[in-house]
């Protein structure tokens, strides 16, 4: 574990040290600084991130553009306020260990700031998927001094006998079991720990138009990252069907590939997913590497994303029927009543506030 | 041509009918035909080589081989099998072009592991007539037409099992074989307890997770063991769906053996083109050349592993482990 020394600084002291507006700005400064082109640290990180090929420079680039604009934005402060983070109100002291995992860059960022917002001791176990990012930017928070714990391991043996308060993961059905034996056999949370356990898997876009600016947002929304993020759009529902538009989508998606080719070649067992779509006649539009195909069932495989014809009722019917595996429905501005909406433009480049599972990190710690 | 005779002549290499069977079904089967063009395997080398269709094709078309006009077939096929399921649920259905020909492979599948002259046949599972669709109930009442005392029988669902009924069967000087799911059997033993004479076997057809909570299979087979008071070189089980003709089965011990004209191989879930090593988990795939007039090359959705005299053990529904989004997982992360 890399938790090695720290300069202790003062947190929140009503004696008339620092206070949580000094937390925020000294961290705004961090994030600031860690995001500046300029900065060597991080440039080491992208070029080692991309000359292992774990993600490509392109998609490693767009997540950090998003933060840069979040920080610009006035994010943290503004999430601070939503989360009612407070000097009365905080995490101070409390010990929490997240499991970060790797599908995306920098996937773990907003949970590691949240919890150094929130005043806790954060214990993270880096994705060995993505281990050079988030470790550059924990870096430069040691690095200002802050008055909390910052410890960060690729191996999950570090964290034994850590007795963490919090334990938060994204996992699903068959994983949660395994992390949590593990945990409790390294005595990594303490007996009793609260667990955050995400189980979100994906997104869902409804379409009411189609138009250039639907287009290009959809194609980001359903590629960035080879569509591996819970926020990506796997399910399209659209009153249009897939047939009618397939063209046009698929120049759409060769052209959001030239500027971003796809880092990663799908499994085989896609083209097996063509080969039976051809069997038995499914509507499909087929890209070699990227799969788009009529299907109700809940999108399970990668790089594959399911079309619907439907209206909003359509849309309620899903958000029921797969449940807590989808994070988020997207519109073009359409309200759909009885559901929470994003803006479809906003899939990949949500505000630091956003909430994974719904649930809002800082609020959840404090 | 191939015809179902050569399906069941030993003097022939699985392999050699296995290949002749994939021509003849992608030169006639539509959807297997369109399949496997898509993935560019028109002349495979060996076995392994031939693409296995997935199993939901059956939900999602029809599946017929027919070198004559497939709707025409089907809409004259009188006989169908469905899968079980509730209402709106979309299921399996298998048209059954050549009655002769799974009956054959029921009663030729049976003789291979058991003396059926030996058996009396008792079915605890619903009757044929509310169930005309059911595989599994039309094979039962082949076994049952099939057995000559006039003692083979469905059993009254709900019924406790007739003491004097087994009394004669012995006087027959006959076993009893008595088949059911999981759950019924489990049922009897709760309400009506039975121990059975000792020289019985029970052939469980599956469908535990139907039964009040998910019990593993040696807990089943202790349990049945246990009420009906025999060995459990007693407890059998059969594997079959509706999707496949023929049947494997596993004799006191947990390992499915296969009847001759069909074979298991366990696929890599990621490449279902490739075989998992002996011993690792994959998917099942089945060649089933009794399923010569719909498709005899399936990929099943079920969880398995084989050991090396081609034996298998089914290890419940498959389940992607690696389900897209944020996922933390140990080996991985």
């Amino acid at each position: 574990m890399e938790s090695t020394e720290f300069t202790r600084l003062q947190f929140l002291d009503r004696a008339g040290l620092n206070t949580i507006k000094t937390h925020i700005d000294n961290l705004t400064k961090v994030i600031i600084k860690w995001l500046d082109p300029g900065n060597p640290n991080l440039q080491t990180a992208i070029r080692k991130t991309v000359s292992e090929d774990l993600f490509s420079e392109q998609d490693i680039r767009h997540q950090l553009s998003v933060l840069r604009k979040n920080a610009d934005n006035g994010d943290i402060r503004e999430w601070v306020n939503r989360a009612g983070l407070s000097d009365q109100q905080n995490a101070k002291g409390k010990k929490v260990l997240c499991l970060h995992a790797g599908n995306l860059p920098l996937v773990g960022f907003q949970t590691a700031l949240g919890v150094i917002l929130s005043g806790a001791d954060y214990y993270g176990k880096i994705s060995r998927k993505d281990p050079y990012l988030l470790p550059s930017f924990l870096d430069e928070v040691k690095r200002s001094g802050i008055d909390q714990n910052i410890s960060f391991s690729t191996d999950i043996d570090s964290f034994k006998d850590l007795k963490a308060d919090k334990a938060i993961f994204a996992g699903s059905e068959e994983s949660v079991s395994d992390v949590k034996a593990e945990i409790k056999r390294l005595k990594a949370a303490k007996r009793g720990a609260d667990y955050i356990i995400r189980t979100a898997k994906f997104s869902i876009a409804y379409l009411s138009d189609w138009n250039k600016q639907v287009k290009e947002e959809l194609v980001e929304a359903m590629l960035r990252y080879g569509g591996k993020g819970c926020r990506s759009v796997a399910v399209v529902v659209a009153p249009f069907g897939l047939n009618e538009i397939r063209e046009d989508l698929k120049q759409a998606i060769n052209s959001c590939w030239k500027r971003n080719p796809q880092h990663q070649e799908p499994t085989p067992d896609l083209k097996y997913q063509y080969a039976y779509n051809e069997g038995i006649q499914r509507n499909q539009l087929w890209m070699d590497d990227f799969l788009i195909q009529n299907s109700e069932e809940l999108p399970e495989t990668d790089f594959t994303v399911n079309w619907i014809k439907g209206n909003k009722d359509k849309i309620r019917d899903l958000r029921v029927s797969f449940g807590q595996k989808v994070q988020s429905v997207y519109t073009c501005e359409e309200v759909i009543e009885g559901i929470d909406t994003e803006p479809l433009g906003m899939a990949q480049s949500p505000p630091l506030y956003w909430k994974p599972d719904g649930m809002d990190v800082i609020k959840n710690l404090i | 041509m191939i015809t179902p005779d050569h399906i069941f002549d030993e003097r022939l290499s699985f392999e050699q009918k296995a290949l002749q069977v994939f021509e003849h079904q992608r030169l006639n089967n539509p959807v297997y035909n369109r399949f496997t063009n898509a993935l560019d395997i028109k002349d495979p080398a060996s076995l392994s080589d031939i693409p296995l269709l997935p199993i939901e094709a059956f939900k999602d078309a029809k599946i017929v081989t027919s070198s004559n006009n497939s709707t025409l077939n089907t809409q004259h096929s009188t006989l169908y099998f469905q899968s079980s399921g509730t209402s709106g649920m979309a299921r399996s259905r298998h048209y059954i072009q050549d009655p002769d020909l799974y009956r054959k492979s029921i009663l030729k599948g049976m003789q291979t592991f058991y003396d059926l002259e030996e058996y009396v046949i008792w079915a605890y599972t619903p009757g044929y007539s509310s169930n005309p669709h059911s595989s599994l109930i039309w094979m039962l009442k082949t076994l049952i037409e099939k057995e000559e005392s006039g003692l083979s029988k469905f059993l009254e669902l709900g019924e406790p099992i007739s003491k004097s009924e087994l009394l004669e069967i012995r006087r027959s000087g006959k076993k009893l074989m008595l088949f059911g799911a999981a759950f019924g059997l489990l049922d009897i033993l709760d309400k009506y307890p039975i121990q059975l004479p000792e020289d019985s076997v029970i052939l469980e057809t599956g469908g535990m997770k139907t039964h009040r909570r998910e019990i593993t299979k040696e807990q089943l087979h202790e349990k049945l063991a246990e009420g009906f008071g025999l060995a459990e070189t007693q407890i059998h089980s059969e594997y079959g769906m509706t999707e496949l003709l023929s049947q494997a089965y596993a004799q006191g011990s947990l390992w499915f053996q296969c009847v001759p004209w069909m074979k298991v191989s366990i696929r890599d879930p990621k490449y279902p083109i490739k075989e998992k090593p002996l011993g690792e988990e994959g998917l099942i795939g089945v060649v089933d050349l009794a399923n010569l007039n719909s498709c005899s090359f399936i990929l099943i959705g079920d969880k398995g592993i084989q050991r090396e005299d081609g034996a298998f053990q089914v290890l419940g529904r498959w389940n992607p482990q690696n389900l897209r989004g944020c996922n933390f997982l140990i080996e991985q992360d």
